[in-house]
């Protein structure tokens, strides 16, 4: 049996497509990333003082410097911390949502099964808020508190979108019981070990028609203007979430994920998509040892 | 024997999933009924669903952060200027200065634009910084090729601007004396 030129031109051509097969079934597809800063096993929002080093400007948030925050060219270095309560006290639309979720809380819980569902301990809301990101187990994945919010409103028959505004109202609500207790998740192992890690994966993707990550402008830019627009350090961020957006809405984490998505031009994801999700556990664990501190405003 | 491995291999050719590297995995925000497709979440106060807004652009076509996106983002690619640049200067200064275009501003200083970005060089005097066309015909393309930490974005292999658009880009350029 002897193989003639053109069994042997075709028999290369099968092993061509079986390459290309061999790829679309396992191998990973071509992605670039911006190089990984150093976050060790288990992050926490002062290690940015070995990073864009602004730590120290926004560690408390009751003792910023009034003028830093006033100047136009220091003011990032705050990283937005002068919109937080206790620095910034006033009355915004934020109190408002609590209030909302308030009512709305009242009446998904009046049976007392909202509380439980969530895991609150004996309907005690105080430090709820600090089980979350977490892995469920109803739920068989790791999930953010809206993700839940959501799941057990349907539970009790009201539909309370991830995303929302009642959603995200009685999310204020519910955080507002952690105020100033620093958030604190363990992302050294199991379940949410994987999702730092792969949460940690995606910030650093480049995607879109630009070719961006996340960490494109909040590493690489970061204190670098975009004609006004300045991205800070994605260290401490999470501890101030729900917030109120004062140019329109109150808004979710995930709500924020999709809009810095498509400014950055990047198709968004689904609200509570597991991608957004493991983003949520990276980011929280680099918030880990930061106070909660609602309701807030960000510009 | 030929037979045999021809049909064997259109066997192989056939199994590969027809549209795999198209497909748009199923948790994008998009809609394709509407204008743009691409949508994003306006919470609507006091309500329990969230309502949505359209995006100045169809995004899907470029790769998401979707885990089932299988679509590869576009390799860096070495490009030749066939021919002389023939660019419409004026055409290049409005991509240039367009947010939803070249976008160029948002990280460069360019005439005429007190607020310009500041994430790349100020560009107001490249015109004189002796580059030929060929070189910054490939920078505004493809600048990876040059530098593949770069985060400009790669204009011509990602297909944001036309070939004639990037002559454009570039004659504007070479005008900025
Ligand atoms: C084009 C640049 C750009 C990209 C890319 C980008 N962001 Fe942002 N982001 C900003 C700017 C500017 C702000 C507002 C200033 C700040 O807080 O950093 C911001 C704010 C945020 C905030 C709110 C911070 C706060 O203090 O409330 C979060 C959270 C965030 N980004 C997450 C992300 C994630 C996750 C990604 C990737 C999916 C991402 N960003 C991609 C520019 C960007
Ligand atoms: C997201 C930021 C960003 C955007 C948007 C951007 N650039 Fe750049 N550009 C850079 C950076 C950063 C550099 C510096 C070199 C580097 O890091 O690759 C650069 C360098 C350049 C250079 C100098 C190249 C050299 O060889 O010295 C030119 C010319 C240029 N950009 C033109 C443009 C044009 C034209 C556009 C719009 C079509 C544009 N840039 C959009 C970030 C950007």
């Amino acid at each position: 049996m002897k193989l003639t030129p053109v069994a042997l031109l075709l028999s290369g051509l099968c092993a061509v497509s079986l390459a290309a097969h061999a790829q679309q079934a396992g191998e990973p597809v071509y992605r670039e990333y911006t190089g990984y800063i150093d976050y060790g096993k288990s992050p926490k929002a002062s290690d940015d003082a070995r990073h864009t080093g602004t730590w120290e400007h926004w560690k408390d948030r009751a003792k910023l410097d009034e003028k830093r925050v006033a100047s136009a060219e220091d003011q990032w270095t705050t990283n937005w911390k002068f919109m937080d309560p206790p620095f910034d006290g006033s009355l915004h639309g934020g109190h408002e949502a609590q209030d909302r979720g308030e009512e709305l809380y009242k009446q998904l819980n009046a049976n007392g099964r909202f509380a439980t569902c969530l895991g609150a301990k004996r309907g005690d809301l105080k430090s709820l808020r600090l089980q979350y990101p977490q892995y469920n187990r109803t739920l068989k994945r790791v999930v953010g508190m809206e993700q839940m919010i959501e799941h057990c409103a349907q539970q009790q028959g009201m539909k309370l979108e991830n995303g929302s505004y009642d959603n995200t109202a009685v999310s204020v609500y519910i955080t507002a019981f952690s105020n100033g207790m620093p958030l604190k998740i363990d992302v050294t192992r199991g379940p949410l070990k994987d999702s730092f890690e792969r949460g940690k994966k995606l910030f650093h993707t480049k995607a879109g028609w630009t070719n961006f990550s996340c960490a494109t402008c909040h590493v690489s830019i970061v204190g670098r203007s975009l004609r006004g627009q300045t991205p800070t350090t994605h260290y401490g961020d999470i501890a101030h979430w729900p917030t109120y957006r004062t140019k329109d809405e109150l808004q979710s984490l995930h709500v924020r994920f999709a809009e810095c998505n498509r400014n950055a031009g990047v198709q968004p994801l689904k609200i509570g998509s597991q991608e957004y999700t493991d983003i949520e556990v990276f980011m929280t664990a680099l918030s880990n040892d930061y106070p909660v501190a609602v309701p807030s405003a960000r510009d | 024997m030929r037979k045999q491995l021809l049909g064997l291999c259109l066997a192989l050719v056939g199994a590969t999933p027809a549209m795999a590297n198209d497909a748009l995995p199923s948790n994008l925000l998009y809609d394709a009924s509407r204008p743009n497709k691409t949508i994003w979440p306006l919470p609507a106060k006091n309500m329990g669903e969230l309502k949505w807004n359209d995006h100045r652009q169809d995004l899907s076509r470029w790769p998401t952060l979707s885990y089932e996106d299988k679509r590869p983002t576009a390799k860096p690619r070495k490009v030749e200027l066939q021919g002389p640049l023939n660019g419409d200067a004026e055409n290049g200064k409005k991509i240039a200065m367009n947010t939803q275009r070249g976008n160029c501003w948002a990280c460069h200083v360019l005439p005429g634009d007190p607020q310009g970005g500041t994430g790349g060089p100020p560009l107001m005097n490249v015109g004189s910084w002796g580059y030929t066309d060929a070189h910054l015909y490939q920078q505004v393309f493809d600048r990876r090729v040059a530098n593949p930490d770069t985060f400009m974005p790669p204009y011509g292999s990602n297909g944001v601007l036309t070939e004639q658009e990037i002559r454009d880009v570039v004659a504007y350029l070479q005008s900025l004396k």
